[in-house]
Order: structure tokens, then sequence, then C-alpha cells
């Protein structure tokens, strides 16, 4: 007998859930285990964490430190055609393309004091998001998977990592696999695409499809057990439950105001912060939205305005619209970059800058960290780092100790090499701890 | 060779294919063109693998059955699965050599080179647009995707895109664009190049020397680099003035000023100057052994037959120095890597892993396996549909699925195919094909040469962007660029006075016919946008973003498994009744016929007598219904998914 032929009887909500709990993936053990969370973090990191949430805002191409957060006013040289603004806090000035942000810079604190060994896009970019260096036998979880592994989801529907306007390969789950990978949205105006029942389909057929299409993967899977093949039936049974929840209006932003989405600008970035904004209020918890475009070789000056031009509006919003409606206290906001650009300027590419990961600048905000502070110092040119170090796993770890995670807890790879989300013993990161109130 | 004449599509294709290996002109055989020594060669392929089990004293993987050998060469030969048609022609027919046949017709298609063309996109980096850049690089796309129809030899495409100089809208010297692309990142391009070309992986030294000092250091990669140094636009110079003009003036933003920006962006912008000086200046901030800061170094290669430049005689042909190293003077390095490439996109699995990690042959799992195929790649003369055909036609291609796996750490050991996510591409292909026939009957992209203004075509049917190019640059003095902008905006006004309408329904004027196609066109993935936009189907099942060199993920994620559910697959396929696969229904007679034709069409072989159970009782209990219902549940599956 079809339970479904009952279905009449059943809320669409419980109905789907069986759905899911009869057919899709329940029967397979999930292939590493769901949280960890009885992985307690020591006592006094999570009895000083404050944030729940991150939303990491990715500045891809490698974002100018010199014409964002760290101008050197004095120098003129290396400056060209930016100048320094003041902001709202006596003695940090950020760049002229930032007139926004300068106004909220007293809840930001700005790290000028980065420094990366990674100086190609690719290398960099992943040891950003992973705090391993890229290697071709291995794929290392990102952030948003680490946070997932490690504190679990917030949500029991809502997918718990969301990237929105960001490379695929950057936000994997990789060897925690699929379920933690980040449910993926290409334009925030969509949301998450697909995620209702085509209007032609009624629910009996859709839960007759999905028990015919689970026959046919038991069958596969028998002959082929694989790892990526066992992915796909979880997917399944999280998307189900997905489809059902109240919460899915989290990712409709239509839902908010025009004078809101103004606020924020009108580019893929700037309505993906304010996409983020609504996903975090509705317990996701960690959210990535990439700018792209930041590989300034070329005229670096209008490369860096046409960029700072989305990115100051967008960011200040949120910021200050988080801060609005009491969630920047337990949301912490990242802007983060795979390496800054060289200080001198490339006359041959029409005043261009190029990779420069020695000394460049991220900024945190929110989620227990002090604002209107910096943190580090480069020297004069703005070349190297001068005083307070911060290297991309000390960022990293900082972001884990901010959740009160269990950032050197090790995990083992399937093929039972040891990681943890501070990355490789030999330079493991240390959180920041002076940058929390 | 014999033909299956009762198959039109096969002896057709098996004809097609003997025309299509000889390149127009071409008197000279070569031993391609000998079928026989097609399947010479994969047997020595053979021979050499059997001799490895032998060693190893283990036994021979099975040979797989026809269905799953039929999908697998489809997919891996043409990217997408057979037609129903296709199919059955396949599977009904009992001829020793069909596999044989199959291969050929499968080599004969276009369905060849836009599943090629998917790779060469991925690797070389090829897209419509670049962050930050006003140029159009559909010249270059164009010339790419022209190369892989026309069978270039890899090696000669190697040596074109290197050494490139000139019009970037000529399709003679297009492949500038390889460069322009880059344009005021040449060291990223030149670490591309050798990660590329020659799998040598570089990029570290670009900012630091090798820690370990084994390798690469930085100031063999600036010598490198040299080579390729020099890169301005061809005379923009007489164009600088006047642009800064307008650029500052009351011009700024009106229509005037996009023709001026149409010339010197699009035309000048994408063109390359001189062939590469030889010589270069350190950073500022270098501080390694050997050298000092800022100072002029000299080309120099940092391997194989060396060659070099001195830095105070500069060149003006330093690309075509270092195309010629890079093809024909690096022992076995150029011709190891792409037979490596080609042998993992045949079998699922690289000879040694990772592709782009060149390894010294005689440190190799398999050195002799290696000098084979690096042989037979040189001996074919680079010509990789030929080199392909070899692979398809091994007893290795054909072993049946084994998803264990390989034991052999970075490379194969040759125990049976291993269990892969298909590619986007493939995927769409796939999907395609079920929604609307077979995409290779469609005619394919054409070159889009017309001109534009904010957008609008404008002169059509008087001017081409290629004639305009041409013109543009032969150009000898500010005067001359002058007088010609002036001609020209005054041309485009009195064509299209206004808004400029006139260029309205401009397809049908293409000049080299084809077809434009937006994002939304049913047509193959090579044929689409490079790359599709971020929230199309291709990018949400991995699509390369074609910044990074092969920067496709088949990682699944739920966003995938919602358009499958309800999305895109749903619309286009499952609940679209004028699909092409359910008008493939209509001559079938009973239920089973029908059900077995969705079996056949979907998955490429008849269902299980298990499977027909189930089906059938769908049928009866959801009558209409139940054939989407099966058909969403076919293409949801893993075995759909899934190559084996």
């Amino acid at each position: 007998m079809n339970p479904f032929n009952r279905a009449d009887e059943l809320t669409r909500r419980q109905f789907m859930s069986n759905a899911a709990r009869t057919y899709l993936g329940v029967h397979l053990f999930p292939m590493l285990g769901g949280s960890i969370a009885s992985a307690a973090p020591a006592k006094e990191i999570a009895a000083k964490a404050r944030a729940k949430h991150v939303i990491y805002l990715y500045m891809d191409g490698g974002m100018s430190h010199v014409d964002t957060f760290d101008p050197k006013p004095k120098n003129k040289a290396i400056m060209g055609k930016t100048e320094a603004i003041p902001t709202n806090v006596d003695g940090i000035m950020v760049g002229h393309y930032l007139p926004n942000t300068a106004k909220v810079m007293d809840k930001l604190c700005v790290i000028n004091s980065m420094n990366s060994t990674q100086g190609a896009h690719e290398q960099g970019s992943y040891v950003m998001h992973t705090s391993y260096n890229l290697l071709n036998t291995i794929q290392h979880p990102s952030l948003g998977a680490w946070v997932q592994r490690l504190g679990g989801p917030l949500h029991p529907d809502l997918p718990p990592f969301v990237a929105i306007n960001t490379a695929g390969k950057r936000v994997g789950g990789g060897f925690f696999g699929a379920k933690f990978a980040a449910a993926p949205v290409g334009d925030p105006n969509q949301g998450l695409k697909d995620s209702k029942l085509a209007k032609e389909v009624g629910q009996d057929d859709f839960s007759r499809r999905l028990a015919l299409a689970d026959k046919m993967n038991r069958q596969f899977h028998n002959r082929y057990p694989n790892a990526d093949v066992k992915a796909y039936e979880e997917l399944y049974r999280d998307a189900i439950n997905l489809m059902n929840s109240k919460d899915l209006k989290a990712f409709d932003l239509s839902q908010e105001s025009e004078q809101t989405r103004k606020l924020y600008g009108s580019g893929r970035f700037a309505q993906g912060c304010l996409l983020a904004r609504r996903l975090v209020q509705n317990d996701v918890r960690f959210v990535e939205v990439a700018l792209g475009g930041w590989d300034t070789h070329y005229d670096n000056f209008a490369g860096v305005e046409g960029r700072c031009k989305e990115f100051d509006q967008a960011y200040a919003a949120l910021i200050t619209d988080l801060a609005a409606c009491g969630k920047l206290q337990d949301t912490l906001v990242v802007v983060a970059t795979e390496f800054g650009r060289t200080p001198e300027l490339n006359a041959e590419h029409n005043n261009g800058r190029d990779h420069h990961p020695a000394a460049f600048s991220c900024v945190l905000a929110g989620g227990g960290v002090k604002g209107g502070m910096t943190h580090g110092l480069t020297d004069a040119g703005a070349n190297k780092v001068k005083e307070g170090l911060v290297s991309v796993q000390d960022l990293n770890t900082t972001i884990g100790y901010a959740l009160g995670l269990p950032y050197d807890l090790v995990l083992y790879s399937p093929s039972k090499r040891p990681f943890k989300m501070a990355g490789a013993d030999k330079n493991q990161g240390k959180p920041v701890t002076e940058l929390f109130s | 060779m014999k033909i299956l004449s009762l198959l039109p599509i096969f002896g057709s294709g098996v004809t097609a294919l003997l025309i299509s290996v000889l390149p127009a002109g071409a008197q000279t055989t070569r031993p391609q063109d000998d079928p026989a020594y097609l399947k010479k060669a994969a047997l020595k392929i053979d021979q050499h693998i059997a001799s490895f089990y032998k060693k190893q004293g283990l036994s021979v993987p099975e040979v797989t059955d026809d269905a799953t050998f039929l999908r697998r060469a489809f997919l891996v030969s043409i990217g997408r699965i057979p037609s129903a048609e296709e199919a059955l022609a396949f599977l009904e027919i009992e001829d020793p050599d069909k596999r044989e046949q199959l291969i050929s017709y499968l080599l004969a298609s276009p369905g060849y080179s836009s599943h090629m063309t998917n790779w060469a996109f991925d690797l070389l980096r090829v897209r419509d647009r670049v962050e930050g850049k006003p140029i159009d690089f559909e010249p270059y796309r164009n010339w790419v995707r022209t190369a892989i129809d026309n069978d270039m030899p890899w090696n000669e495409m190697t040596h074109q895109l290197l050494a490139s100089a000139g019009d970037g809208w000529d399709p003679e010297t297009a492949a500038v664009g390889y460069y322009t692309a880059d344009r005021g990142m040449p060291l990223d391009n030149v670490a591309n190049s050798m990660r590329v070309f020659l799998g040598s992986r570089m990029e570290c030294a670009q900012c630091h020397d090798d820690p370990f000092g084994n390798q690469t250091e930085r100031l063999d990669f600036y010598e490198l680099a040299a080579f390729t140094n020099g890169q301005e636009p061809l005379r923009r110079d007489y164009m600088q003035e006047l642009y800064d003009e307008l650029n500052k003036g009351k011009e700024y933003a009106t229509r005037k000023f996009s023709i001026a920006q149409l010339m010197y962006n699009k035309v000048y912008g994408l063109s390359l100057g001189g062939g590469g000086t030889g010589n270069i200046h350190l950073p500022e901030d270098y501080q390694y052994r050997g050298a000092m800061p800022g100072e002029l170094v000299g080309a120099r290669t940092p391997f194989g037959r060396q060659v070099r430049v001195s830095e105070k005689r500069p060149r003006d042909d330093a690309r075509k120095m270092l195309a010629e190293w890079v093809t024909a003077k690096t022992g076995d390095q150029f011709s190891v890597v792409i037979a490596n490439r080609m042998w993992r996109r045949v079998m699922g699995k690289g000879i040694y892993e990772p592709v782009d990690s060149y390894i010294p042959t005689e440190d190799s799992h398999y050195p002799e396996l290696v000098t084979l195929v690096s042989n037979l790649m040189v001996e074919m003369g680079y010509d990789l549909r030929a080199f392909q055909h070899v692979l398809l036609l091994t007893r290795t291609f054909q072993f049946a699925t084994n998803p264990n796996p390989s034991v052999v750490a970075g490379g194969d050991d040759f125990h049976g195919r291993k269990i892969e996510r298909l590619s986007a591409e493939q995927i769409w292909d796939s999907l395609i094909t079920l929604s609307d026939g077979d995409p290779d009957r469609k005619p394919r992209r054409g070159f889009d040469d017309r001109i534009k203004i904010d957008g609008k075509p404008v002169l059509v049917g008087q001017k081409t962007m290629t004639q305009l190019s041409k013109e543009v640059l032969a150009l000898k003095s500010k005067k001359e660029v002058t007088e010609y902008y002036n001609h020209l905006v005054s041309l485009i006004e009195e064509g299209n006075p206004g808004d400029g309408n006139a260029g309205g329904n401009a397809m049908m004027s293409m000049m080299s016919g084809g077809e434009l196609y937006d994002k939304d066109a049913m047509v193959r993935a090579s044929e689409l946008p490079s790359p599709a936009p971020p929230d199309h189907f291709l990018s949400t099942f991995g699509q390369s973003n074609r910044e990074i060199v092969d920067a496709d993920t088949r990682e699944p994620n739920i966003g995938q498994v919602l358009s499958l559910m309800n999305g895109f697959v749903q619309d286009k396929l499952v609940n679209n009744p004028n699909a092409h696969l359910y008008q493939s229904l209509k001559d079938a007679k009973t239920d089973q016929d029908k059900i077995r034709r969705l079996y056949i069409t979907i998955l490429s072989r008849p269902p299980s007598q298990e499977e027909m159970g189930w089906m059938m009782d769908e049928v009866k209990t959801r009558g209409e219904n139940g054939y989407h219902n099966i058909v969403a549940a076919l293409v949801m599956s893993s075995e759909f998914l899934f190559l084996q």
C-alpha cells in the first residue's frame, strides 16, 4: 500500500517531510555525520562568543589597500589620484571612494596588517577560504563549511551556508562532502531558484516521482557505492525540507520595501548584501557575497572607483541596517580579499597596481568586535607590515573565535589526514583577541 | 571498411569522417588517414596495459556491455547522450565491428568540435567579455572555435596563440585575444601559458623564490615573461590625444564619444602591437639572488634547449621565439602534456595526475606508455581528433566500470572506468537533446562582426568590424585618425540618425552566416554566451567562470537538485508536452513500448523486467501523468547524472 494514497489527509508540511523520510536518503547514514555539536569548545572561548552568524563579503581579485582602508595621505607618490578622507572616528581615514563607509567607521574594526604568502588569484583566494594552500591531492572545506561542521545549523530547514554571486569552487564542502557546500544564489533578485514546486505538478505526482527516482537510485547505488552518488541522494532530502520550510521567504527580496532596496543600491553585490541580512535574520549561519573586478593591474583608479561605488553604498547600508534591527551584535561581518595591490604605480599600464600579498587590509564588524579601531600598521609606503601582523590563518581563526567554535579541533578527511579550521600545524592561526570588547 | 548500410547514420558518418580528416588542399597522406594505422596504434596501447597487468599479477578487467559503451562513447567524444534513433541503431544491430563504426560516426559529428570547444574554452579561459575591459572578445572566441572545428594541430594552435600579434578582428590574427584578454597582467598570462602548454606551475614564482629551492625562481619567471613583454595596442598613440580631449570635453558620454570609444577600445584595445621585446625590468621590490630591483634583464628560457635575448638588444619577435621554444625545444614535455590531457579526457583519468603538473617521463609510473602516447601524438602531427580516435578504439576505453579508487597514487592503474558526474556542459547538452532533439542539426553560432554603438548595430550591410578595424589600424598619423573619426561620425549619424534602430533585425545580415544565440537559447553549451551567466543552469552545475584555467567543478549542491526537481528541467522537459521526447512517443503502440522508448531515450538502455513492472504500475495508476512522472524520475536518477 502506497502511503501517499492518504496524502489528502495530511498537511503539506507533514506530507513533504514524510516523502523525505520514506524515500530519500534517510536509509543512508550521512557520510561524515551531521555537525559535531558535542565537540564543545574550550569554555573561555564559548563564554565570550557573541557571534552566531557570519556575513563574509569577498572582494574578488585583490582589493587595493592603499586606495581603500590603508591610505597614506603624506605619501603622494603612491596615492596617485586617491585622496584620504576623514571618517566619523578621529584619526582613522579611508580613500575618498568610500564616503558612506566613512560614516559607519565607529562600528568597524580595520585590520591593516594582513599578510598572505600566496600572490596568485587561485592560490590566494583558496587559502583565504580554507586556511590551507592549494594542493592537487585534496579539496579543503571552505570557511562556511567549517562553520557549519563545527557549529551546526541554526535553522532546521534552511541551508546553513549560502553563497551569493560566488564562484562554486570557492564555497565547496571539500572533503566534508556536498552536504556542507553552499547553496548557490546567482541573482539575489530571484532568490534561491526553483525552491517551489513547479506549478503543473501536484503533490501526489511530485512524491510519486521521488519514489520512482529513489527506486532507481537504490539500484544504481548498490552497483556503484560512490560518495558523490550518495551526496545527491542526501541533497534531495535537504531540498525537500527546504521547499517545505515556512521560512523560505527569507530568500525573497520582494518582501523588502522599495526604500530599503534603494538604500543598498542596485547591483548584484548590493542586493546580495540585503539578501544576506534577511538570511541571517532567518538563522542562516554563514552567507558569502562576492564582488568581482578588483584585479586592477590596468588603470587602477578607474577600476577602484567603479568597484567602490557598489561596495561603499551596500556595505554601509548593511552595517547600518544590521545595527538598526539588532542583528549586528550577533553577526560578524567580514570584508576579505586575497591580497592587496602594489603601492607603486605601474605607469606602463595606465597607472595600474599589481598583486601585493605582503600587506593588505580586511575589515571586521559586529559579533562582539570593537568598533572605531584599527589593528596593525604598515610602513610609510604601505609596503610591509610593521606592527601586529595577521596571517590568513589568524583571520580565519578569529572568525572561529568570534563564533565560539573549536577552531583547533582536528578532524580527519576520509583519507585519514588531519585538518583544522585554524590551518596546518606549522602556520596554525591564533585569534586576535584584542579586537573583541 | 564495412559499413552498416542499413543504418544511414552509420554509413554517412564513416564517409564524412574520411572526408573531414583530410584538410582542404592537402595531398600528402598522413598516417592517421589509414584506419588500419589507428587500430594498430590502439592495439599497441592495449598491449602496454596488458603487460602491466601481467607484471602486477592482476586480471584484465571485463569489457563493458553495449549499452554502457554506447552512452560512454557518446558522452566522452561528443558530450551528449545518444538520441533514441542513434541508440536503437547501435543496440539493435549485430555486427562485430559496430563499436569501431560508432566511434567513426561520432568523431565525424559536429558534436565533436562542440564538445572540444568547451574543453578549449576552459583551458584557454575564453570569455566573451573580461571584467573591467570594454572590449568585445568575439573574434578571439571565433578564432578558437574555428581552430577546433578545422582540427588545427595542437602545436600550430599553441604557436599561433603564443606568437600572436596584430589586428584583433582579422580572422588571421585574432589569436591576439589570448594576450589582450590579459592586458595589464602579463605575468599571470605567462604563468598560465606554462601551466596550459607545458604543465609547469610557475605562478608562485611571480612573487617569490621557491622556498625549497628546487624549482623555478623568481628571476627565471621574469626572464620568461621578458619574451612576451611589450603588449601595447597597435598604433593607439595616434588616437591618444583625440581620445583624452573627448574624454575631458563636453562630448563626454555623448554618442560621438561612444564612436571614439569604439575605435579606442574595441579596435585599438583588442589589437596587439609588436612581437615581444625580449627584455623586462624587474620589479622594484625584487630582492632575490642574481639581480637588482628594477634591473633590466633579457629573456631566457628556464629549461629545455636554451633560447635567450640580450637585454641590450631588444627584438620584435620574442613571442615567436617563446612559441618555438614551447612547441619544439622542451624535449617531450609539450607532447606528453597534451597527450596526457587527451588521455584524461577519454579515459576519465590521466596517466599521471594532475594533468597540468608535468612529471618527467622517467619518473612516471609508466614511462613506456607515456613515451608511446607522446610519440603517437607527434607522429600524427598533433591532430587531437585522430589521437582521441586511437584512444577510443582501445580495449582500455571499453573496460567495465569500477567504483573503487585507483591503487596508484596520482595516476591511473587502469582497473576500469571510474564513476564520475557529468560535466555541466554534458548534462546541459544531454537535456536539450531530450527536449529539443539532436542539437547538432542546428547551425553553429555565427561570428558577430556587426559594428555596435551603445549596444545597437549600425552601418549594417555597409561595414563590418573586421573592415573597420583594418581601416583604423592602417592609419598612420594623428591627423589621419582625426579625419577618419570625423568621417565615421558623419557616416554613422547619416546612416542611423537618432537611436540607431536601423540595425534592428541584424541576424540576417551577418557576414559569416550562422546564428546569434542568447543565454536562453536551447543550443549546445558551446554556442551560448561564454561563460553562461551566474543564474544559468550551466553555472549551477559547475561550468567554469573561465577566469582561471579549468575552473569547472562537478561538486554537487542543493541548487542542482532544485533545478532538477522544480526548475529548468521541469519547465523545458518533464512538463512540456511539446518536448521532443514526448513527440517521439507518438508512434509507440503500447504502454510497454512507450516505457521502453523512454528508457532508451533517456538512459540509452531498455528497462529491466523489474523496472518495467514499476513503470507499468505508474502508468496504470496515473495515466498520462504517469509518463511525466517516469521522465522526471529517470532524469533525476544518478544513472542519468553519472558517467559509467
